[in-house]
């Protein structure tokens, strides 16, 4: 029997460095074809930066409508992200702190958006922004309505969790010292809630960035194009490799956000002397905590 | 209302009512639409916002071509599609998962991040990847030719399309499993296998039970999105032969004269995904009962 | 102040704001004319559209400022654009629309106020004048009409072209690879090479009920494109499911870009997108790789250029139609859109020569006769329209 299991045992790191190959494979592969010199995104010529910059008209960094796109991607992703994250917060402090019916109905109404598919949310906003709310115009107003309100709920997720961890016990020793319940928000509890606010920014803006369908119901065309929409609408046919370029810009830039989210965390964490360091907040960024 | 309550009611309240304006009003607005009627001349919906005067005719020939129409196969496409996707989703993100959680040793660190990053890897570059492989000039395409396997894979084939759901949701799914693996236990399995357990035994008795309501919440987590998926499908095959239900919604709502048909789409979308949402609840409810007694 | 005062003068600001314009139309603004019935021409019935509002006067200057263009995607020459510009003292900034429905909707609730529209067809030519969205042109500001096929001077739909001036003009036919397809073979099977299982998975139909309806109806032998006979689509619906289980064709508007790049080796499209494909062929493909079929009995269109009734800036907007219309501007615009302009001038030689297209693509210009030979698709009544619809979404459902 026990060979059964330590074969069983040995299988297993072959399932798992497979799933990293078959995984990740594939995008680096797409990543180095963005390096193609030739037009192809299937048939190497040699590498060459022609897609990134070279080429004057057709390189990422030269095609205007593939640096409209990077722009309104960048807009969308900050600005969600600066609007949710307060409203998020104070939703969450809020419905965590109320009672009875109205903090049921709004915990409810909170975790509804977490189980529905991205489908519904954009099909019924646009509905809804072309027939009753119609002063609101399709493109970025309603995109940036669209993502925050499907994001509201990831946003109090991550600091309820924070919440709960933290407990009341701070807020009410201040409460004791004489601080007013604000007093005790603003100066005890904010600053504890600091690496979910943290948290809170990266996630948003990673996914915000990342958006295809909320943001592809909601655009008013090319004006409104994001790079997500922009690879969906040339993946097929005869895109360059600058589209690799493009689509690997992307990817960099949710990196980016994610490094500076774990590093600033575990920083913020040890220097709060708490526990966890790297990989709390890795859990904090992949909400692997829920 | 006391002081306190008065300050966390307010605190939670533009949250509140940001969610009520676009999150709960659109869900009545596409009610509206539904239920409403159709401009002869514009070919537009026009919504109907009194209840009272709702029409279900539209809604009786949607229904009708679920049950006996084209409808039907497009219904059972998806759910065949979804439900194989999930099958194979956990055949591969389960052992990952486990091995992560139980064996990785030293390595965990490097083998976490391994597997966290196509979590953010954007999808549509994912896809876009697999696209290019998969073209009949792709790497993929020319590899297993070498091999005398001449398949053009994009050329509308149900297994490309699974297998792309299957690759695009996998890590959504090994995220939430390990984190349920991690979390448990693991010295009651210990004491099975002590207590003379086969390993077999022991993660028949011991872990599935134990691991049940976490693997059901990922096995919900994808299959949410996965059911309203309309693009895997749109840049892996576009053929009629393959269309699914967010196919078909996306078409009504952008695409065609008929919103209204997507209205009713999007209504039956989510009572399908409410019935299987409320099963689930009530399977996992009893499962924390079991594990009470 | 109480909070659930509050909470009630919150709820009635902010929803008062947002709600006001739609509750306003539901209550008040019921501007459709549902009754009266839409204003289709035909080529058998021509229709001199009844005059709605004054066309601008004469000789005015142009407004000057940024005049807006509701276009399709890449369907006018951004140099065309830049040059406009440059001799009209006028920036022009462009939306997009990809739907004609779309745009009809977006134009009704005043989404867009656009101030020149491109590349509308009759088929929403009737629903413009129902909804009186669109004013009538000042010929006076156009005499480049004068190039316009003799056909389109004074179009069916628009006897006298009141309202609109013609743009591209193009016809439906199957595109190939020649490289793949012997031009001999594909000729003789002709529309039954799109029901040929040979091409399963290579092959695309575009993605328009209309056009392929009409597909289906051309091979077995129909020719009326407007039909309302309940059996005659019933048959036209098994026809389009034979297609689909021989061919599990691709439904999509890419061919353009699919069949240069060699992921489709056929495909029923316009005329106009096979034009535009040797703009994508990969390097070291020759454009003779290109073919197109061009059917007896098909279908053949042209879009207009047209100015909405809101349109803030209808001097300019006169010019630019003017301009467009200009045969060494045409030629430059095709040079980028792959479109043929419906000008007399422009003729299969003239583009040939200019080595805008290959030659065995000479198949795929449309001239005066051949467009006056083709079948045009109208608006349909609602009822028909539905019987049409139906076929198409059990063709597209799978």
């Amino acid at each position: 029997m026990t060979s059964v299991s330590t074969r069983r045992v040995k299988a297993l790191p072959v399932i798992i460095w497979g799933y990293i190959i078959w995984s990740l494979v594939p995008v680096v592969i797409a990543v180095i074809y963005s390096f193609n010199d030739g037009r192809s995104r299937t048939v190497w010529k040699g590498f060459s930066f022609r897609w990134w910059f070279g080429d004057k008209y057709a390189s990422v960094f030269h095609d205007p409508s593939m640096r409209h796109a990077i722009v309104n991607s960048l807009v969308l992703a900050v600005t969600t992200m600066l609007i949710v994250t307060p409203l998020g917060l104070a939703l969450a402090i809020g419905s965590h702190r109320m009672k009875g019916k109205s903090a049921a109905a709004v915990q409810g109404m909170t975790s509804v958006p977490l189980i529905t598919p991205e489908i519904v949310v954009g099909a019924a906003l646009l509905l809804t922004f072309t027939r009753l709310f119609s002063g609101i115009p399709l493109g970025y107003p309603a995109q940036l309505l669209g993502n925050v309100t499907f994001s509201v709920s990831a946003v109090v997720v991550i600091v309820r969790a924070r919440l709960v961890s933290i407990g009341s016990s701070f807020e009410e020793a201040a409460r004791d010292l004489g601080a007013t319940r604000f007093q005790a928000l603003r100066f005890v509890l904010m600053p504890m809630l600091w690496p979910s606010i943290m948290a809170s920014f990266v996630v948003v803006f990673a996914t915000v960035i990342d958006d295809f369908v909320i943001t592809s119901f909601l655009s008013a065309g090319v004006d409104s194009e994001t790079v997500p929409l922009r690879i969906y609408s040339s993946v097929k046919g005869g895109a360059t490799p600058a589209l690799n370029a493009l689509a690997t810009l992307l990817v960099l830039t949710t990196f980016t956000a994610l490094t500076i989210g774990v590093f600033g965390l575990s920083f913020w964490r040890k220097r709060h002397g708490e526990t966890g360091g790297f990989k709390a907040a890795l859990a904090d960024l992949t909400r692997m905590g829920e | 209302m006391n002081k306190a309550a008065r300050l966390w009611a307010a605190l939670a309240a533009p949250g509140a009512f940001w969610l009520l304006f676009f999150f709960a009003v659109p869900f009545y607005a596409v009610a509206c639409v539904a239920f409403g009627s159709i401009d002869p001349i514009f070919r537009d919906a026009i919504p109907q916002w009194n209840p009272l005067h709702w029409s279900f005719s539209e809604f009786g020939a949607v229904f009708s071509s679920v049950t006996s129409g084209p409808l039907r196969g497009v219904f059972a496409r998806t759910i065949v599609y979804v439900v194989s996707a999930m099958i194979m989703s956990f055949a591969i993100g389960f052992p990952v998962a486990y091995y992560l959680a139980r064996h990785a040793g030293k390595r965990r660190m490097l083998l976490l991040l391994l597997i966290i990053a196509p979590f953010w890897v954007n999808y549509l570059m994912r896809m876009l990847a697999w696209v290019n492989l998969l073209s009949p000039s792709g790497l993929f395409s020319r590899f297993v030719g070498m091999f005398g396997i001449h398949y053009n894979w994009l050329d509308g084939s149900p297994i490309t399309v699974i297998l792309g759901l299957v690759y695009g949701y996998v890590p959504f799914l090994i995220l939430p499993l390990y984190a349920t693996l991690e979390r448990l236990d693991w010295r009651l399995v210990e004491a099975a296998r002590d207590l003379g357990a086969t390993s077999r035994q022991a993660f028949r008795v011991v872990t599935v039970p134990m691991a049940k309501a976490g693997v059901a919440a990922a096995a919900v987590l994808i299959a949410l999105p996965m059911f309203g998926d309309y693009y895997t499908n749109d840049l892996l095959s576009r053929s009629p032969k393959t269309e699914m239900l967010g196919n078909q919604i996306d078409y009504y709502i952008n695409n065609s004269s008929q919103p209204q048909r997507g209205a009713i789409l999007v209504i039956m979308l989510s009572t399908l995904l409410l019935i299987a949402l409320s099963w689930y609840l009530r399977s996992t409810s009893k499962i924390g009962k079991e594990r009470v007694r | 102040m109480e909070r659930r005062d509050f909470l009630k003068t919150l709820f009635a600001t902010t929803g008062g704001i947002i709600i006001g314009p739609s509750l306003l139309a539901a209550c008040g603004g019921a501007t459709t004319k549902s009754s009266t019935g839409l204003i289709i021409g035909t080529p058998d019935s021509p229709v001199t559209l009844p005059l709605v509002g004054e066309p601008i006067a004469d000789g005015l200057a142009n407004e000057g400022g940024t005049i807006e263009i509701l276009n399709w995607a890449d369907y006018t020459n951004p140099e065309v654009i830049a040059d406009f510009e440059k001799a009209f003292g006028v920036t022009v900034k462009q939306s997009i629309y990809d739907n004609e429905d779309a745009a009809i909707a977006k134009l009704r609730n005043g989404t867009l106020k656009p101030d020149l529209i491109i590349g509308l067809t009759d088929t929403a030519l009737a629903r413009l004048m129902a909804g009186e969205l669109i004013q009538p042109l000042n010929h006076s500001y156009i005499p480049n009409k004068a190039n316009l096929i003799t056909g389109l001077q004074n179009p069916y739909y628009d006897l006298g072209a009141q309202y609109t001036m013609a743009q591209f003009i193009y016809g439906n036919g199957i595109g190939y690879r020649r490289d793949r397809i012997d031009p001999a073979e594909l000729a003789a099977q002709g529309y039954d090479a799109m029901w040929n299982s040979a091409y399963s998975g290579k092959l695309g139909v575009t993605d328009s009920y209309r056009d392929i309806v009409s597909l289906a109806l051309f091979q077995a032998g129909v020719t009326d494109v407007n039909t309302g006979d309940a059996d005659i689509l019933a048959a036209a619906k098994e026809n389009l499911i034979r297609l689909r289980s021989a061919t599990n064709p691709k439904v999509d508007v890419l061919s353009y870009q699919e069949l240069p790049a060699g992921n489709r080796d056929i495909a029923y499209t316009w005329s106009g997108d096979i034009l535009l494909a040797p703009f994508y062929l990969p390097e070291g493909t020759t454009a003779d790789v290109l073919g197109f079929w061009y059917p007896e009995n098909t279908i053949t269109a042209n879009d207009f250029l047209c100015i909405p009734k809101a349109s803030a800036k209808p001097v300019a907007a006169h010019q630019f139609i003017n301009y467009l219309l200009d045969n060494d501007v045409a030629v430059k615009n095709q040079s980028y859109v792959g479109y043929q302009p419906a000008l007399t001038n422009v003729s299969a030689e003239a583009l040939i020569n200019a080595g805008a297209i290959p030659e065995t693509l000479v198949d795929a210009v449309i001239d005066d006769a051949k467009y006056q030979a083709g079948k045009r698709l109208v608006s349909l009544t609602p009822e028909t329209d539905a019987l049409w619809s139906d076929v198409w979404t059990t063709f597209t459902a799978g």
